[in-house]
């Protein structure tokens, strides 16, 4: 699970609506993967990060160098676009936690893959 | 009703194409390994109840994880596109469909939109059968031989190419597997009909026979099927489907206040809708 799906991803344990995200980070395995660099791709992305949840799960791995908020003129701030690069698609959490904010659920990340299936009394009707 | 299939372009190209235009983050619900050639960046995430078929995911290098269609666990308005494909012909209600459609529409921005794909109940369309009918490799022989054979109904050895090569969620156990094999009692007290792969279907909500090919060693000959005595050794799984009927699925769609039909078409025994949230 790299961080930019971290920051989509929500708890749906019934009742908890919007309270759910973001869901806290647990890692106990951790695994950097380059990947090309697309700065477009990086530029794009920035309007949709949810800031305050990115550097939670960033300071949460003890990730170096994240940048706070975008800077002005971003876009074409190679520094920049390059170290959000790195935080949002080179960090792949491989085993660990999310843990729901608001109920404490916690759901399992294995192998990469988070599991959020949750049983029939915990979701929504 | 609005009916215009894209111009000269397969329904999913015609989705990439308009993702590449924007910054996108994309849900895939199922048949991700159906989606290869469709990875454009890393904006796409993929999502399905079966763990094995998120696995195969990850192996691709997709983003995936494991969820419940219904309670889709991203936060709403998030997404640009979602693609769904072959997903919610699995539900067996009406209020359940519509539900994982009102899941999908939550999770789109205003103005993102979805393209979804279900099995249709007419696989023969413009007087052109659906590639599914069209690879039937049993011959009519063969088919008297199932229909006469009370201990095996419905059992085909074929695969269903509508991205149902994956195994189910729920995987039965060693033992009601074998139980289910020496058992030469038809399924009786069943009400829905167990369907003849590579045949037209005779009612909207079919259980589908797939067979879990096992990989069978060279001291196992695998016997020709028909044959007396023969009996398949491989597991089947009887999935079900509710296909729907031509205007069903874009009805569904419309059931929804905030969402616009972009188009309905008929896509090789398909039903498929592109709609956007408005």
């Amino acid at each position: 699970m790299k961080l930019l799906t971290h920051n989509l991803l929500s708890s749906h344990v019934r009742g908890v609506g919007p309270r759910g995200f973001p869901l806290r980070l647990q890692a106990t395995e951790v695994r950097v993967n380059p990947v090309e660099f697309n700065p477009d791709f990086v530029a794009r992305m920035i309007p949709k990060v949810e800031w305050a949840a990115l550097l939670e799960a960033a300071d949460t791995l003890n990730l170096a160098e994240v940048p706070r908020e975008p800077t002005e003129g971003y876009e074409h701030d190679e520094d920049f676009l390059r170290k959000m690069h790195h935080v949002l698609l080179e960090v792949e959490v491989l085993e660990g936690t999310l843990q729901c904010p608001e109920s404490g659920r916690l759901f399992p990340i294995s192998r990469g893959i988070p599991n959020m299936l949750l049983n029939d009394e915990e979701t929504e009707t | 009703m609005v009916r215009r299939k894209p111009v000269n372009l397969p329904p999913i190209s015609y989705m990439k194409t308009y993702m590449k235009a924007k910054m996108y983050t994309v849900l895939c619900s199922a048949a991700m390994k159906e989606c290869d050639n469709l990875k454009i960046d890393e904006s796409e995430i993929g999502c399905d109840y079966s763990k094995t078929l998120v696995d195969i995911c990850r192996e691709r290098q997709f983003q995936a994880f494991v969820c419940d269609a219904l309670a889709v666990p991203v936060r709403s308005g998030s997404c640009d596109a979602c693609i769904s494909i072959a997903v919610i012909h699995h539900f067996a209600t009406a209020e359940r469909r519509v539900a994982a459609l009102q899941e999908i529409v939550r999770l789109l921005r205003p103005g993102g939109k979805a393209l979804i794909y279900v099995w249709a109940m007419e696989q023969e369309h413009n007087n052109q059968k659906s590639k599914y009918l069209k690879e039937n490799r049993i011959s009519q022989e063969q088919k008297e031989e199932i229909k006469n054979d009370k201990s095996t109904p419905g059992l085909v050895e074929q695969k269903s190419d509508t991205g149902s090569q994956n195994s189910a969620s729920s995987v039965p156990s060693i033992d009601d597997i074998q139980e289910k094999e020496s058992s030469s009692k038809p399924i009786t007290n069943s009400e829905l009909p167990i369907h003849i792969n590579r045949t037209s279907f005779h009612s909207q909500d079919v259980l589908v026979p797939w067979h879990l090919k096992t990989k069978t060693g060279k001291d196992k000959p695998v016997e020709p099927f028909g044959s007396a005595g023969a009996r398949d050794q491989s597991p089947v799984f009887h999935r079900y489907y509710h296909v729907f009927c031509d205007g069903e699925l874009e009805a569904a769609c419309q059931t929804l206040s905030n969402v616009s039909v972009l188009q309905s078409y008929h896509d090789q025994g398909n039903w498929c809708v592109i709609l956007q949230k408005v």
